[in-house]
């Protein structure tokens, strides 16, 4: 069951005036229920935008999106987003900051620890639950980010290269829980990144995007088995999608 | 030899120092014999004037009324500054509305409202109050400006998409994360406030420690005026020291060299 249609859906910045520049063209995507996509492309394809404008975060200039049948505008709670950038409040604590969205919707005193105790848990944070955010590593902050989106139960997870800033062992690491935290979930994942290993790894299927202006240019379903193993990353298959999308891109 | 080094660079044994080497360089020159005590009164003197003010009440008087005045204008002042503040630096039609007039107010030195206070309302308690609750206000409403403008814009995205209406994200992301610049408006307040005070009371006041500055000049009671601007100095010190404990409490999550 398609969960996200993106319909004929144009971004042009600084529409009407000499500036005017078309970051998307005419695209057209649907996102089945509990899939796992990632959207690569180089920068300054518009990747980060049409994520951002899935979240509501703005609004396209033509063409619209449905969650569910409704036309997506505005933010809400069904689709959450983990951001590049730290998005972790420093002012909170660990568990604070995971009880963050139920706390929004006034839930309990103890609602909130339950949901504090299982999302530090999942996320492999135990034992970090009274820090404050200032005291973690970059790696250990995203998993505050990743179980604070999980703990407020939104239909979709939009994910914008939320590993991009970790080093190499730490993103694997983060993957690999990832895909456990999803499988456990069966949420709706989005991911953007720009790195083709990650996105392999990741994905049911992958969008290919070329730059200026942002088209699609390549749809690859990623037939690797589940659950997916790190040792995965090296064998021939993998390694021929890989070159395959590589050759795609516009280096 | 070790904890000897260690004790001599510490902060409080340095801090110590430099107002020691001060004071001596200050009693060598009044021991000479040409000194004269009208201009520089010898520290004994200085002393002798804040026992002299002690025993006959006249100083806590003075400090009482000056004391009343800061913190009354102060309260006032900041807090009217934390709520108009956040709403300009929050609600653009509030901003479009209310910074310009700020703007154009805000260079004024409030001394330079004193003639049309005393015009309009006399040299009264109520003029002096006012006079301190502006000075406070101006300062301390450009530093909450300024937190809620830098509020990260991720801070903002992260809590809408979680389902944050537009009030609380006001309410639970901007507030605590434009904390730090609040409490700095606070600090520069404090400062703003004895300023203020000083000057209000040099000019018109029938008590408090400006008027016993003016007191002391008009009688060349030069080691009363002395005595003042050191209890004025200990005062405010005290009084910063507070605050940054304040602002230490308040403000453990965020990453501070210390």
């Amino acid at each position: 069951m398609p969960e996200i249609v993106v319909d004929k859906l144009t971004h042009t910045f600084g529409e009407g005036t000499a500036e005017a520049l078309t970051v998307l063209e005419n695209i057209e995507l649907t996102f089945e229920s509990g899939s796992f996509t990632s959207i690569v492309g180089t920068s300054g394809c518009g990747k980060s935008t049409l994520l951002k404008m899935m979240a509501g975060l703005f609004d396209p200039s033509d063409g619209r999106m449905t969650l569910d049948g409704e036309v997506i505008r505005g933010t809400d709670r069904r689709r959450g987003m983990v951001f590049q950038q730290d998005a972790v409040f420093p002012w909170m604590t660990v568990a604070r900051n995971i009880s963050y969205g139920p706390r929004l919707r006034g839930a309990g005193a103890a609602e909130q620890r339950e949901i504090e105790a299982k999302w530090t848990e999942m996320v492999g944070l135990k034992g970090f639950e009274d820090r404050w955010p200032r005291e973690l590593s970059g790696g250990m902050r995203k998993r505050v980010d990743i179980g604070r989106v999980y703990a407020n139960d939104p239909d979709v997870l939009l994910m914008d290269e939320p590993f991009g800033a970790l080093d190499a062992q730490t993103k694997e690491r983060m993957q690999s829980d990832l895909l456990d935290a999803w499988r456990q979930s069966q949420k709706t994942v989005i991911f953007v990144t720009h790195d083709l290993e990650e996105a392999i790894f990741l994905s049911d299927k992958i969008v290919v995007m070329s730059a200026r202006p942002g088209r699609i240019q390549h749809v690859e379903e990623v037939a690797l088995p589940r659950p997916r193993a790190d040792e995965m990353r090296l064998t021939d298959d993998f390694i021929q999608i890989k070159r395959r999308l590589w050759a795609m891109l516009d280096h | 030899m070790d904890w000897l080094r260690r004790l001599l660079s510490g902060r409080l044994v340095l801090g110590a120092l430099s107002i020691g080497l001060v004071l001596l360089a200050y009693a060598l020159v009044t021991s000479r014999a040409d000194n004269n005590p009208a201009l520089l009164p010898p520290i004994p003197d200085i002393i002798g004037s804040f026992f002299t003010n002690l025993g006959a009440g006249t100083l806590l008087d003075a400090l009482g009324a000056s004391l009343y005045r800061i913190f009354l204008g102060f309260f006032i002042g900041t807090t009217c500054a934390v709520i108009i503040g956040c709403l300009v630096g929050w609600y653009k039609t509030v901003e479009y509305l209310v910074d310009p007039l700020i703007e154009a107010i805000r260079p004024i030195p409030p001394l330079a409202y004193i003639p049309i206070i005393i015009i309009w309302f006399g040299i009264e308690e109520f003029s002096r109050v006012l006079l301190i609750t502006i000075a406070c206000f101006m300062v301390c409403v450009v530093n909450v400006i300024a937190g809620m403008k830098n509020v990260p814009q991720v801070y903002v995205d992260a809590a809408s998409t979680m389902g944050a209406t537009r009030f609380q994200v006001f309410r639970t992301v901007a507030v605590p994360a434009a904390t730090p610049f609040i409490i700095t408006g606070y600090r520069i307040a404090l400062a703003a406030a004895w300023t203020t005070l000083v000057a209000a009371e040099l000019i018109a006041a029938p008590s408090g420690l400006g008027f016993m500055l003016q007191e002391g000049r008009r009688y060349f009671l030069t080691d009363q005026v002395m005595m003042i601007i050191v209890i004025i100095g200990a005062c405010a010190f005290i009084m910063d020291r507070s605050f940054r404990a304040i602002q230490k409490r308040l403000m453990v999550w965020s990453e501070t060299r210390d």
